[in-house]
């Protein structure tokens, strides 16, 4: 009663336009202050260790040198990181490494993947039993997948056993000590592990596509293949590019197996950016310049992602 | 333009049979509604003549050709689903042209034709629109041209008024009665909604629980039920049907139905059926709206129990328990709640049921 009393006393009284501004006022102060401990949260786990990052890779700071990072500007060094790393061979090589491993290693994913996914579409004896199995490689601990074809691939190893057998002769390639089937080996490697997630997500979105839409096609007139171009694909345009997003941005990253199965050798014929990073780090120590590395990198799939996001955006509208 | 011939057609899926059997002749031309409750098999008979589902048994001929194991794109069929099944990532335009675009028609034929269709459904302004967002009344034009576009003989619509609200309903009866009208074709039409297919249809099939009931035309089966449940499904309310014996009584066979008294004599075409099937128990059927107010001493004495208003008439209930009847009145009838009436069915408008096998009995 008395609320009802107040709000008639501000119609009568009160010209309604400033009402409407102080209410708005009010409003974005409090919204202010009810989201303020989440944005300085986010300040300080995000932003604040980009910054500190930015700051460190500007000087040649290491953690050996004695000084605290908040001193390192004593060690500025006038962009020498960036300039070393433009011309830095062993990173551009890296990086090439890692370009060359996501170019392959996604696509295959992907179209196993999406093969397995169209397969598990239809009805089969044992469907539940092979989906669980089908999902496997993807819950083993990338530590115990590296050790696992670590063995495989020896020399002696089942691998070649089965090659043997195949061919009926002896074949005994030393698959991990060989610059130029290290590489095959890891990503044979990461392609297990990670198909179960492209056949997952792809097996998602496939299941989405509406089942009426396809028999509408179908009673037009439309075989397999076109109703796969002109309604599943298009369909499946946001989930596939959430796939391949993933999947990049992951692969980019590539380490844990392929350093226990190789540790980036023989020699650097399977050093990635994530090995060389932790290398530079680990070893030699120059945080600095790994900061520079670190920022470039996180830099370059920013752009990567942003794209595909703005791809996925259009596509939505579409 | 194609008759369909359904013959000793059955659907199994496992252990459970959605048609027990069926045999329908779909003529060339003609408007047929599939009509029944849900689980009745209606559907599964659609989606058979589709080629979406195979038949467990029997055959399906489209002008005397067998449909067996002729894949679904193969049948000149043009389906109507339940939610119209538009492809919502495509524009109106690309929708209608989808059918000719993956027959291999040459551009310049699909634009013809496309914009031919968009013209007779009055859908020119929203080619450019994507689909997505249309209105229900476009959706359904846009369904129908979309099929309509690549001419198949036989048209069948799988329930596309059920997601309309009951006002917009009847606007789209008139409309697909009449798009039907023009199109000339065969079409099929699935529904649990009895208006719309007495509206739309030139026959109607019954179906219950995976059985054929009754086929014929709107006012044939309204009529003359040939059973029980036909009796009761079609119609709203649907007919009175009250438990009888037949005796004989000096103006001839009566049904005497208890307590509520002995009716009218029975038509003496009916009797002579029932005397030669030496027909005792029998249940005797009239439509609400068949019933009429007759003076004290005559017809059946009831009481009423509810007075329902429904706007244009006035429905009202008599009895309780097994024996319950419903009377359509106009709405200035004198009678009230409480009150024992006497009521009458109208010459002519009585139908007989055999009690035991709830068939209807008829003039041989």
């Amino acid at each position: 009663m008395s609320m009802l009393a107040t709000e008639e006393k501000i119609s009568v009284t009160g010209d309604l336009s400033t009402t409407g501004t102080r209410i708005e006022d009010g409003g974005r102060r409090l919204g202010l202050m009810l989201t303020l401990p989440a944005q300085l949260l986010v300040l300080f786990i995000a932003v604040f260790p980009l910054l500190m990052q930015l700051y460190i890779s500007l000087t040649d700071w290491s953690p050996l040198d004695g000084i605290g990072w908040w001193q390192a500007y004593e060690l500025w060094n006038n962009f020498a990181n960036y300039t070393d790393l433009a011309v830095d061979s062993r990173f551009w090589d890296a990086l090439g490494r890692t370009a060359l491993v996501m170019l392959i290693c996604v696509p295959a994913e992907f179209l196993l993947g999406l093969g397995l996914a169209i397969l598990f579409m239809d009805n089969f004896a044992g469907k539940r039993v092979f989906y669980s199995i089908m999902l496997i490689p993807m819950m083993v601990v990338p530590a115990v997948a590296g050790y696992m074809f670590f063995m495989l691939f020896q020399s002696g190893g089942p691998v070649n056993d089965i090659i043997s057998t195949l061919i009926g002769r002896p074949f005994a390639l030393a698959w991990l000590s060989s610059p130029g089937t290290a590489l095959i080996a890891v990503m044979i490697a990461d392609i297990w592990q990670w198909t179960p997630l492209m056949f997952l997500i792809l097996l998602a979105g496939l299941v989405g596509v509406p089942e009426d839409q396809m028999r509408a096609a179908t009673l037009l007139g439309a075989s397999w293949s076109q109703r796969f171009r002109t309604i599943v694909m298009p369909k499946m345009k946001t989930i596939i590019i959430i796939a391949l997003s993933i999947r990049v941005i992951e692969n980019f990253k590539i380490f844990d197996t392929l350093y226990i199965m190789t540790g980036g050798g023989p020699g650097v014929a399977t050093e990635t950016i994530s090995v060389y990073i932790y290398k530079v780090t680990q070893q030699d120590l120059i945080w600095g310049y790994v900061a520079a590395i670190a920022l470039v990198i996180l830099i370059a799939l920013s752009i990567l992602v942003s794209l595909a996001i703005s791809r996925m955006n259009a596509a939505k509208e579409a | 333009m194609t008759a369909i011939h359904l013959e000793n057609l059955v659907k199994r899926f496992g252990a459970f049979t959605a048609l027990k059997t069926m045999d329908l002749e779909i003529r060339d031309g003609e408007f047929m509604a599939l009509l029944g409750p849900s689980g009745c098999g209606k559907s599964t008979t659609m989606n058979m003549i589709a080629g979406m589902e195979q038949p467990s048994e029997g055959r399906i001929t489209f002008d005397g050709r067998d449909m067996n194991g002729v894949a679904m794109g193969r049948r000149g069929v043009g389906f109507v689903f339940q939610n119209y099944a538009i492809f919502t990532h495509m524009n109106v335009y690309d929708n209608l042209a989808y059918g000719l675009k993956v027959r291999g028609t040459p551009a310049s034929e699909i634009d013809r034709r496309v914009k031919a269709m968009a013209d007779f459904l009055q859908l020119t302004p929203m080619l450019d629109k994507p689909s997505a967002k249309l209105s229900v009344n476009i959706l359904q034009r846009l369904a129908i041209g979309r099929s309509a576009i690549v001419e198949p003989a036989i048209f069948l619509l799988d329930e596309p008024l059920s997601n309309v609200d009951a006002a917009f309903r009847a606007v789209m009866r008139t409309e697909l009665k009449h798009l039907q009208r023009q199109f000339r074709q065969t079409m099929v039409y699935v529904t649990h909604d009895q208006l719309e297919a007495m509206t739309m249809a030139d026959r109607i099939a019954v179906m219950d629980h995976g059985v054929l009931q009754q086929v014929g035309t709107p006012l044939e089966v309204y009529n003359d039920p040939v059973n029980l449940f036909v009796a009761d499904f079609i119609g709203s309310p649907g007919m009175n049907l009250l438990k009888g014996v037949l005796a004989d009584s000096d103006r001839g066979l009566v049904a005497d139905l208890g307590a509520l008294g002995i009716t009218a004599p029975i038509d003496p075409a009916l009797s002579a059926t029932a005397r030669k099937h030496g027909i005792r128990e029998v249940v005797y059927g009239f439509r609400p709206e068949r019933v009429v107010l007759a003076g004290a001493g005559q017809g059946i004495a009831m009481p009423v129990t509810f007075i329902e208003r429904i706007g244009a008439r006035t429905v009202v209930h008599f009895g309780d328990g097994e024996q319950r009847v419903k009377a359509v009145f106009d709405n200035d009838v004198a009678v009230q709640t409480g009150e024992t009436v006497h009521v009458a069915v109208e010459p002519g408008f009585a139908r007989l049921f055999d009690a035991a096998t709830g068939v209807a009995i008829r003039e041989v």
